[in-house]
């Protein structure tokens, strides 16, 4: 109980227009305000599939990859159609839909933070660390 | 009898009325058509009169109706946080559609609605591109950002640009297809099941035995396919959930 008044105190002494008690109890209540939001947002799931059994776990994978490596294929035998590039679209976009797909399972698993996470932060994904 | 065991004849369409054309497009009212009505009749009516006597101690009814929204807009609150409130009635009507369809498909000569790629493909690419437009309304251009992590070297950039794109992309193909596959693949387990009792049993005293065996399996896939009826359309509405979750809180 001491501890945050006294921080309050000693923040605030430079600025003597919180002195007044109704001012300082709203600087106080707009802290908690932003306290409980972070608190809410850093509490929220990662949007897991924890509650799911493991016959939906399983499908929700296998279908996460199947559709990486399934649009990887599409779009290189488009890019072939489209530009005549025969085979190498097609080889070069396969590969990469595969590693799409094994990203899509890896984030599915909740191993790989999503990529807005990683926006922002100029450090090495967090994820790497967890692992 | 070749035609009662064919476990394909179920998902045939046909039409109810019509044919009809518009502009070279055919618009026939099939059975599709119909059970999608019968969905969207059901999910309106039930809501209706669970809301229609609002007593302060609920009846079974609106027990019903109480326990259905607050399922969906506690999962909405979870995801997306109080910025996702606009996004709720979407999220409960996917959900509402998706669940009823599923069910309404375990009635015995009904037809399931979201066993048919059509329906669960143009849900999820509606889903995708709501992504698409609410990101780039909330966030400008910036939030092509998405795809372009930072601390990766240069060299690989590219590539991993490219494959965020594409796993971005197979978000409707992943999410339409498995909404599909395990409509399409339960039912017709279910159907062969059924069918060699049907086949067992035309056979004599023996078949008849061994009948009880092929018969026990499909009163168990009777119960597993309630479960994935329900499961699938709460996959369906959180993973709508998750992917709204991207457009609104990148932050950059």
């Amino acid at each position: 109980m001491a501890k945050p008044s006294d921080e309050q105190s000693a923040e605030h002494v430079s600025r003597p227009e919180l002195g007044d008690l109704s001012a300082r109890l709203k600087d106080l209540s707009g802290r908690i305000a932003a306290e409980r939001s972070e608190q809410a947002e850093s509490a929220k799931p990662p949007a897991s599939l924890e509650g799911a059994s493991g016959y939906a776990k399983g499908y929700r994978l296998a279908s996460e990859f199947v559709a990486g490596t399934l649009v990887g294929g599409l779009i290189g035998y488009g890019v072939d159609w489209l530009l005549g590039t025969k085979p190498f679209g097609l080889i070069i976009l396969l590969l990469l839909g595969f590693g799409a797909g094994i990203l899509n399972m890896a984030r599915a698993a909740n191993r790989v933070p999503p990529a807005k996470e990683r926006i922002g932060s100029n450090q090495p994904p967090k994820g790497g660390s967890s692992r | 009898m070749a035609q009662g065991i064919d476990p394909i004849h179920q998902f045939q369409l046909h039409d109810l009325a019509g044919p009809w054309n518009i502009a070279g497009y055919e618009i026939s009212f099939t059975n599709s058509a119909l059970f999608m009505g019968i969905a969207v009749g059901v999910v309106t009516l039930t809501l209706l009169a669970a809301a229609s006597r609002a007593a302060l101690v609920p009846g079974r009814l609106q027990s019903v109706g109480e326990l259905w929204y607050e399922f969906i807009h506690n999962m909405v609150r979870n995801v997306l946080g109080a910025e996702g409130k606009p996004f709720f009635p979407l999220v409960f009507s996917l959900f509402s559609f998706v669940l009823v369809a599923n069910l309404l498909g375990m009635f015995p000569y009904f037809f399931t609605v979201t066993s048919h790629v059509v329906v669960t493909g143009t849900l999820a690419v509606f889903v995708v591109g709501l992504v698409v437009v609410v990101g780039i309304v909330k966030h400008g251009l910036g939030w092509f950002k998405l795809f372009v992590p930072h601390g990766v070297p240069m060299v690989i950039l590219p590539f991993i640009s490219l494959i965020e794109v594409i796993s971005f992309l197979s978000r409707p193909v992943s999410l339409g297809l498995r909404l599909f596959g395990n409509m399409l693949a339960g039912h017709i387990v279910l159907k062969v099941f059924a069918g060699f009792v049907v086949l067992l049993g035309s056979m004599g005293l023996g078949g008849i035995v061994g009948a009880i065996a092929p018969l026990g399996m499909a009163v168990a896939l009777t119960a597993l396919e309630f479960l994935v009826a329900f499961l699938q359309a709460f996959v369906f509405a959180i993973l709508t959930c998750v992917y709204l979750n991207d457009a609104l809180h990148t932050h950059h």
